[in-house]
């Protein structure tokens, strides 16, 4: 591993503003389950000089419900999701999500914010340095994507420009089919809100140097809905999603008023499956309106040579989640 | 049954368990030598190119670094079958093949050193599959070996070494079927054993030539008899092993990491440490092989095989060191496992631009298994036949034989194990379960469950020599100097129990040397199953010079002939007078030592068996395949440890096993050359959170081995497995698969076919 200096922030503002001096030079650590990763490999041309611990940072590990919110730490850890009461009776969801991450070591350790802006798994980008060199990609800026050409059996098949890595984040795709939005904290003290999946660029995070993840904003639904997290992964459990779905419906008797229906594991960012709500939206909703909804849901995937069958996946996943709200 | 021991068949507790469970133990990763450097190695991001130019300049001048080696500066050691592996190449061969090496005060020092040598290449094609490396015109890894295609046989097996099938008459075979059926099938996925431990080794070099060399291995001898043929057989080799944190026959691949450590030490004239990270280990260390099976088979109603013909293709990756060997032990394994009267097996070892293939346990019977059930099943669906009946009707009873891997006809003399496979079938209930040739057991949906099975045996259980020592100290302890290795196994505590079974001592008075050439006696190693007979022999042996030893020496002082007298407890009397009698103390003076020697020939007219059956179940809408059930059927002749031999019986997933049928591949981009998955989430390796059903059947029938009637079974669970998960597969969806391992990608494609068939046959 290549040596760098590593600080204490003490605040949320202290590590901005260290990270914002340290240009694009510096790395925000949280729980380090991926960065150390990522470290060890050298899969970056350039390691971070900086490494700003978050660690001793207070006040941002809390689940907490405020008026029609829940809102949630960026250092809140993947652990404390998956036990919260407050998120068992408001937000379901995110439970599951949290507790389909890795092992109980890396939810114990992993934080929210961690999770949402972890690196992409893709194994060119990932490739590690010592054995023969890093691999460039156009998400490192050096040269193109090689999964197009090679075995893309993991990448993407919706929405990918130029790299066709897929968000990896459980989190991310629960988050998005809540409507959640993330606070990013800046160096000069600002505060912006973005939705959870405009968070990912098709190369990037929107993050600039020096803004961090303060916090996770989830509205509590105004009536209880129907809400399921599948993932299927090659192996069980400990593994990245081929392919995920979160599915929340809002129930009207055999109706639906309103549905979100998000895939993981397809896209660069959290996939809204805009057809497939529609299909739930309004009508009634049983087992062949939930094969409709996976039917529409993969409409318009573009498969490369060897991961079309995400796409029977994806369309299995949608149905089955759809139906497990049905039976809920 | 095992009353009448007093150790052996009971449980009793694993040596060096406390300090396993309490971190203690000391494997490679805390051995330090005093003085020692850290070595790391610079790896090609070519899979085929020729080095043109290196400058360590700034990589020798870094403050630290004490050797930085290329290959124009490296002795001339060479290994490998034949000879292609050097301690470093002016070609390399395989993304990650080693370019230069440094010698550091720390890995730190070492890596920043790595990125100060500048390399030059020269780009040739590279071919990663065997149809390219075979193809008219394709590029020559090495100049000696036309074709891409290695010498067949090892000098090791002697002059008739296996490197094929030509038995009988295959075209009156053929005549004589009831259905022939030719296909191809495939094991390619290239899985890694993956042992915990990273493979490591510290050379300390000794002027003039003398080195010492710590493993991390699980036979100190062989791994000393490797390293002196690759050394010109002009250096003095004393090699020591610890406890090793698995191998699972592949820590033998350390080869090259030994010569380059050694050249380092050297150069540097200090102990040199090199260890390969799991990334390393992952995509640049030994791999299983891959096969590709092209056969026909003829087969008689009565479920009588006729013939077998056909070409075995096996890819060992950039180089050889034993792929010829596990062809020839394959090739006899066949013949154990599917009695025929006729073959005509051709092979071919082909080399590619890749990560060596070599030794994994299943040694080459495994992968050709793996291949030539798919296509008997075929023929056996064809005639409605029960694979358990034809495995079980097949299998190597007493009375038949087989060649073995040195080309000799060995008459069988082991046990029938027809009942243990009948016991396996009754605690599965494969009768309740099978249903037929691609015949689902259960359909719930989306959901469709399939049954499988699979055998394999060894002969290689009394492979090769083991010497043991046994001391006998007058305090009334013993201690066993033996080469064996721990790698995981709980072997050497197995040797001891013999030992203190044959002295009667209690078991913690009976210790054991560290495997040291220097110190303990040849030994072949835990290698196929031999641990138990083999190496038992010589432990039981050893032990009973010993005692003999003893008990002529007691004849004077207690005025009894020997045979008249026992010994039990550190004492020696009369035959039932336990009350009387002396101390050895008293018998062999404090100034005395006993030493018995012990000695094992090689015996290959034994053969373990595994069968193993499975259920899975397949999801036809995700592709997904889980693992449900698993039962292990086995004839141990005498279980010597319960607990260990469950522990082996259950290590049948992973290492390199039933998982290579589910998940486990080595994922290498056509693309680039490089191994894409190297990494622990990428590479799909079961996890103890995710574990099927278990169960193991053993019987312990009696078998003339040595005087506890036992067997080794462990190097085999793995090997039926894989076959065995991919007819269950097959049956689950209706559809026959003859590629592993079952990816999602795989099994929905396969589900679309059946489907499409299905509505063709609608049509018409």
């Amino acid at each position: 591993m290549r040596s760098f200096t590593h600080v204490t922030a003490g605040s949320l503002a202290e590590a901005c503003a260290l990270l914002s001096e340290a240009g694009g030079k510096g790395r925000a650590n949280a729980g380090g389950t991926d960065l150390l990763g990522v470290l060890k490999d050298g899969i970056h041309a350039q390691g971070p000089e900086l490494i700003v611990d978050l660690k001793a940072v207070s006040g941002l590990a809390e689940v907490s419900r405020e008026g029609d919110e829940v809102r949630i730490g960026a250092l809140a850890t993947l652990a404390s999701l998956d036990r919260s009461t407050l998120l068992r009776e408001t937000l379901p969801l995110l439970v599951q999500a949290a507790h389909a991450v890795g092992t109980p070591q890396v939810r114990t350790m992993g934080t929210v914010g961690g999770n949402l802006c972890q690196e992409v798994r893709c194994w060119y980008y990932r490739y590690p340095r010592h054995v023969g060199g890093p691999v460039g990609c156009l998400r490192k800026g050096d040269g193109p994507c090689l999964a197009v050409k090679g075995d893309n059996r993991y990448h993407g098949v919706f929405g990918g420009r130029g790299c066709f890595a897929v968000c990896p984040s459980d989190l991310a795709v629960a988050l998005t089919a809540l409507g959640a939005v993330v606070d990013i904290a800046g160096p000069d003290g600002s505060r912006r809100e973005v939705a959870v999946e405009d968070l990912y660029e098709p190369t990037t995070l929107t993050l600039a140097p020096g803004e961090l993840l303060a916090e996770v904003r989830v509205p509590v639904p105004a009536r209880p809905t129907r809400q399921t997290f599948l993932k299927f992964t090659v192996r069980e459990p400990v593994d990245f999603a081929v392919v995920s779905v979160a599915a929340s419906l809002d129930r009207d008797g055999p109706g639906c008023r309103d549905a979100r229906i998000v895939l993981g594991g397809v896209s660069p960012r959290p996939h809204r499956a805009l057809q497939a709500e529609e299909v739930l939206r309004g009508g009634d909703v049983d087992d062949q309106t939930a094969a409709r909804a996976g039917e529409a849901a993969v409409a318009g995937a573009k498969p490369m040579r060897h991961n079309a069958y995400k796409i029977g996946i994806a369309r299995t996943l949608v149905e089955r989640a759809v139906r497990a709200c049905l039976d809920a | 049954m095992s009353d009448e021991y007093r150790y052996i068949g009971k449980p009793t507790p694993r040596r060096d368990a406390p300090q396993i469970v309490t971190g203690s133990a000391t494997f490679f990763g805390d051995l330090v030598v005093p003085g020692m450097l850290h070595a790391k190695v610079l790896r090609s991001p070519h899979p085929h190119a020729l080095v043109t130019e290196i400058d360590v300049a700034r990589a020798r001048g870094l403050s630290g670094v004490k050797a930085v080696l290329t290959h124009a500066d490296v002795p001339d050691w060479r290994a490998g079958t034949p000879r292609h592996l050097r301690v470093l190449d002016s070609t390399v061969r395989y993304v990650g093949d080693p370019v230069a090496l440094v010698a550091a005060t720390s890995e730190a020092v070492a890596e920043e050193a790595l990125g100060l040598i500048d390399v030059s290449y020269e780009l040739l094609p590279a071919v990663f599959d065997l149809d390219e490396a075979l193809a008219e015109g394709a590029v020559q890894l090495y100049a000696d070996s036309p074709g891409n295609v290695l010498r067949p046989g090892t000098r090791w097996f002697g002059p008739d070494c296996l490197t094929g099938l030509a038995i009988g008459d295959v075209e009156a075979g053929f005549a004589e079927a009831e259905v022939i059926v030719e296909g191809e099938a495939s094991y390619a996925g290239l899985p890694n054993p993956l042992p915990p431990e990273s493979p490591g080794v510290v050379a300390q070099w000794e002027e003039p030539d003398r080195v010492t060399l710590w493993l991390s291995t699980q036979a100190a001898h062989q791994e000393k008899m490797i390293i002196h043929a690759a050394f010109g057989r002009a250096v003095d080799v004393r090699t020591i092993g610890g406890a090793c944190g698995g191998s699972y026959g592949s820590k033998f691949m350390s080869i090259q990491l030994i010569m380059q450590a050694t050249a380092l030490s050297r150069a540097a004239r200090r102990p040199v440490r090199l260890g390969l990270t799991k990334e390393e280990h992952l995509a640049a260390f030994g791999l299983r092989i891959g096969s590709r099976v092209r056969a026909k088979v003829g087969l008689r109603r009565d479920g009588a095989l006729t013939a077998i013909s056909g070409e075995w293709l096996v890819d060992t990756g950039h180089y050889s060191l034993t792929t010829q060997a596990q062809v020839a032990v394959g090739c006899g394994e066949a013949q154990v496992a599917l009695r025929c009267p006729n073959w005509d097996l051709r092979t071919k070892v082909v080399c590619t631009n890749r990560p060596a293939s070599g030794i994994v346990r299943g040694f080459g019977g495994q992968e050709l298994k793996a291949c030539l059930l798919p296509i008997l099943s075929r023929a056996l669906a064809e005639l409605d036949l029960d694979p358990f009946d034809f495995l079980r009707r097949n299998y190597v009873k007493p009375g038949d034989g087989y060649f073995w891997r040195d080309g000799r006809w060995y008459d069988y003399r082991g046990n029938d194990y027809t009942p243990a496979m009948d016991a396996g079938a009754e605690a599965f209930g494969w009768r309740e379960r099978w249903k037929g040739w691609l015949r689902p057991t259960e359909v719930d949906g989306p959901l469709r469950t399939g049954v499988g099975v699979g055998v394999h045996g060894n002969v290689d259980i009394g492979e090769s020599v083991s010497e043991a020592y046994v001391r006998l100290d007058p305090e009334g302890r013993a201690t066993l100097y033996s080469s064996a290795s721990e790698h995981g196994t709980g072997q050497p505590s197995n040797l001891l129990k013999m030992v203190a079974e044959v002295l009667q001592l209690p078991l913690e008075r009976v210790t054991l040397t560290a495997a040291d050439t220097a110190v303990t006696p040849y030994d072949m190693g835990p290698v196929g199953s031999r641990g138990t007979y083999a190496m038992g022999s010589a432990a039981i042996k050893a032990a009973e010079e010993a005692r003999r030893q003893l008990l002529t020496l007691a004849a004077a002082n207690l005025d009894a002939p020997p045979e008249e007298l026992e010994t039990r407890d550190g004492r020696v009397f009369r035959l039932g007078r336990a009350d009387s009698g002396a101390a050895w103390m008293a018998i062999m003076g404090p100034e005395r030592t006993i030493m018995g020697h012990g000695r094992f020939e090689p015996d290959f007219t034994l053969a373990n068996c595994m069968m193993t059956f499975v259920e899975v179940r397949v999801d036809t809408e995700t592709g997904g395949t889980e693992l449900l059930r698993v039962v292990n059927a086995t004839d141990a002749g005498r279980i010597i440890d319960p607990a260990g031999l469950e522990n082996q019986l259950n290590g049948c997933l992973g290492s390199a096993g039933i998982d290579t049928a589910l998940f486990e591949e080595t994922i290498i981009d056509r693309t680039t050359g490089r191994v894409l998955n190297a990494n622990l989430i990428d590479y799909k390796w079961r996890t103890f959170a995710h574990l099927p059903q278990m169960r193991n059947v053993v019987l312990e029938t009696p078998v003339d081995s040595h005087r506890f009637h036992a067997i080794g079974v462990g190097e085999v669970s793995t090997a039926p497995g894989p076959a065995a998960v991919l007819m269950a597969v097959s049956n689950a969806l209706g559809v026959p698969l003859a590629e592993y391992p079952v990816t999602p990608e795989k099994v929905l494609a396969a589900w679309k076919r059946a489907m499409d068939a299905q509505a063709g046959e609608a049509t018409r």
